[in-house]
């Protein structure tokens, strides 16, 4: 039976997933473009270590470390009543760690694609660095942005491996459209799973036609030329 | 009064070079530095701004200590009042030629001050195009404008003519010559360009293998 | 693109409502149960509801996994096991609050959708043009165990084991027969039965009780759902007359 509960949780579960990363991704391509700390390559190994891991690892050891049997999912359950297995909280927790690198990575090239004249002269003028941020690198790496957020979002609904393992499989929680088309499938509903999976299909083709298509606009909101 | 003693080692292609400065300039000076390429001249405007390091250091501007290695001082860029103008164009893309100049004053200044700025330069009407549609001229000259209205203490320009043609290069000159005159800001100027050099500068810096050895008309060094 | 984020917040929102709705009355009754429960649980949860305000939402899976995941938190109202064995652990373990209930006993079946099982039994098996043999895993699957002792039991493992396939549970396994990934199946009686096989054939080879150790199939109420009327009611429904009967319709015998 086609249920819509799971269209939202998808959709929900990648938007806040993107808005997350993107606060948090800033900040950590910042520092990885531009600091000169000498334990700086193992901040990126890590940083990338969900592109090389199978999401099976993730979700296995996100599920021992969440599990209200072991000792910070007790203290979460016990001073926060929160739970991050079985959870959608859990699943954004999930997410946000899964796809880490697809925003980090397009940020950092985004911030070192800015030729460092332009920091220097705003250095020069006496702006500070967040300043800076604001208003002379962020507004010039917009096509940077839009990559990292779609490659994000594009990211978080395809996910499954990991979703399935620190989720499970509730309805109206954690059953998000991969999860869906999986239990479909098991039941032998094919024509259900047939449905959400054209449906999927269509969205994420729909979102990254209109991405290329912002990207290829001359005049845009992207570029400046 | 400008004091200024640097001392760094720098790598570069040829080898390591350590530049070793240590020179006065008078407060509203305009001052050469001539040498050939990858001499360090770039890296001494740099030392000046605080975008670079020297491994041992001391400058005072009058009677501010920019820099004093002995002692942990050290400025940063924003707190030093300098102008600088770099040979690769350091306008900002995504705001117009006025956005570029306000984007210089602090919070609060007077804004006239900006559209005064537009005038000298003879920019009005281009005043809310972006600067990728300028010229290479344009664009300095907005640079330039943007570098001294924040009446710095020390102007710094780096081979800001070097990207130019002959005919700007001339309008720009005239630019520069002319801001010198009225506001008699101290000016530093880099330029591989002896003629060049000549016709700007009031006196003449030569570095050659790390260290200055010419300091005096410029006339006379060319001769 | 301050435009978009409006629309993406009022989608949010939507969301919220349309997932609050379903749950207006009450909130669910979650039922973790063995795959081989689909049809027969699902046919089970229309009758009640017809007659009971409740929501109930079955989730199916390998009763293993199923046991991993209450032991770690998983918010499920009763469990119903494929093997007993999970629930009397789980009891052992002190995440119960009921006491373990045998509701029938599972029964093995050879399928195929091409090869006529019911009249060649276990001997289908060594076809040629068997390739690839579905079972359910048996590290966590208790039809899949089953299954390999059956296949033990018969002296066919150490020839076959190369062909076999493993489903997650018992209904991955029966998927992958009916798509014809593989070509023949030991799967659950009860998944045999139910109207999504039956359409391909009607024909399966009931595998003999002897040769493995029986499928006593049992259910609890967990520690989760301790305590909650509509639960126990429930529960208690499964062992009336009418779920029993539905049980057995599905191939279900008694323990």
């Amino acid at each position: 039976m086609l249920e819509t509960a799971p269209f939202y949780l998808t959709v929900k579960l990648a938007f806040l997933t993107t808005i997350i990363l993107f606060v948090l991704g800033v900040p950590l391509g910042y520092w990885l473009a531009f600091s000169r700390f000498r334990v700086k390559f193992m901040v990126e190994a890590l940083v990338s270590l969900p592109l090389v891991l199978p999401p099976t690892v993730l979700g296995f050891y996100l599920l021992l470390a969440f599990s209200p049997e072991n000792a910070l999912g007790k203290f979460l359950d016990t001073y926060f009543d929160l739970r991050l297995v079985f959870t959608f909280p859990g699943l954004v927790v999930a997410s946000v760690i899964y796809s880490l690198p697809f925003m980090v990575q397009p940020l950092k090239s985004g911030f070192t694609s800015i030729p460092k004249a332009w920091l220097d002269a705003a250095y020069t003028m006496g702006k500070s660095r967040r300043v800076t941020l604001r208003k002379v690198l962020l507004p010039n790496m917009k096509n940077a942005m839009l990559t990292g957020a779609v490659l994000t979002f594009a990211h978080t609904v395809g996910e499954f491996g990991v979703i399935l393992m620190v989720g499970g499989n509730i309805p109206n929680e954690t059953r998000v459209i991969s999860v869906a088309i999986y239990n479909e499938v098991e039941a032998m509903n094919y024509g259900v799973a047939n449905t959400y999976s054209l449906i999927l299909v269509g969205f994420s083709f729909l979102v990254l036609m209109v991405t290329y298509f912002i990207n290829h606009q001359k005049n845009s909101l992207l570029t400046y030329d | 009064m400008i004091d200024l003693q640097l001392k760094k080692r720098l790598t570069g292609a040829g080898g390591d070079i350590f530049l070793q400065i240590d020179c006065q300039m008078q407060s509203g000076e305009i001052v050469g530095i001539y040498g050939p390429s990858g001499a360090g001249k770039s890296s001494i405007l740099r030392m000046l701004a605080g975008l670079m390091v020297p491994d041992q250091g001391f400058i005072q501007v009058g009677e501010e200590v920019w820099l004093d290695t002995s002692k942990g001082i050290n400025l940063r860029p924003q707190h030093r009042n300098i102008g600088m103008v770099f040979q690769e164009y350091s306008l900002f893309p995504n705001m117009t030629v006025l956005q570029n100049l306000e984007f210089a004053m602090e919070k609060g200044a007077d804004r006239k001050l900006t559209k005064e700025m537009l005038e000298i330069i003879g920019m009005r009407e281009l005043a809310d195009q972006r600067p990728q549609l300028l010229s290479g001229g344009q664009k300095q000259r907005v640079a330039l404008a943007r570098a001294m209205l924040r009446q710095p203490k020390l102007l710094l320009l780096d081979e800001p003519l070097s990207a130019l043609d002959r005919e700007m290069r001339k309008n720009l000159q005239q630019y520069i010559l002319q801001f010198h005159r009225d506001f008699h800001l101290s000016t530093l100027l880099v330029s591989h360009d002896a003629a060049e050099i000549t016709r700007m500068s009031e006196r003449l810096w030569v570095l050659e293998n790390g260290s200055f050895v010419y300091d005096g008309e410029p006339n006379l060094y060319f001769t | 693109m301050n435009k978009l984020f409006s629309v993406f917040f009022i989608l949010i929102l939507l969301g919220h409502c349309q997932i609050g709705f379903g749950q207006k009355n009450a909130p669910p009754i979650r039922i973790a149960a063995a795959s081989d429960l689909k049809y027969a649980l699902d046919s089970i949860v229309a009758v009640y509801q017809k007659q009971h305000a409740a929501t109930i939402q079955p989730i199916y899976g390998s009763s293993g996994k199923l046991y991993e995941q209450i032991l770690n938190g998983a918010p499920f109202d009763i469990y119903l096991s494929a093997d007993i064995r999970y629930p009397e652990e789980l009891s052992e373990k002190g995440h119960t609050a009921s006491e373990v209930y045998p509701y029938g006993v599972g029964r093995l079946v050879l399928w195929s959708k091409r090869i006529n099982t019911g009249e060649r039994g276990m001997q289908a098996l060594k076809d040629p043009a068997v390739k690839k043999i579905a079972i359910a895993n048996p590290r966590h699957a208790p039809y899949g165990q089953r299954a390999k002792e059956t296949l033990i039991h018969y002296g066919l493992f150490e020839g076959l084991e190369k062909r076999l396939v493993f489903g997650e549970n018992i209904s991955q396994a029966a998927q992958f027969v009916t798509t014809g990934a593989a070509d023949m199946g030991i799967i659950a009686l009860s998944l045999a039965l139910s109207p999504a096989m039956q359409r391909y054939t009607s024909s399966y080879y009931l595998i003999p009780e002897d040769s493995h150790i029986p499928l006593i199939q049992g259910g609890i109420i967990t520690k989760y759902g301790a305590g909650k009327n509509p639960v126990n009611l429930f529960f208690e429904f499964l062992k009336s007359e009418t779920a029993v009967a539905i049980l057995q319709a599905y191939g279900f015998t008694n323990p």
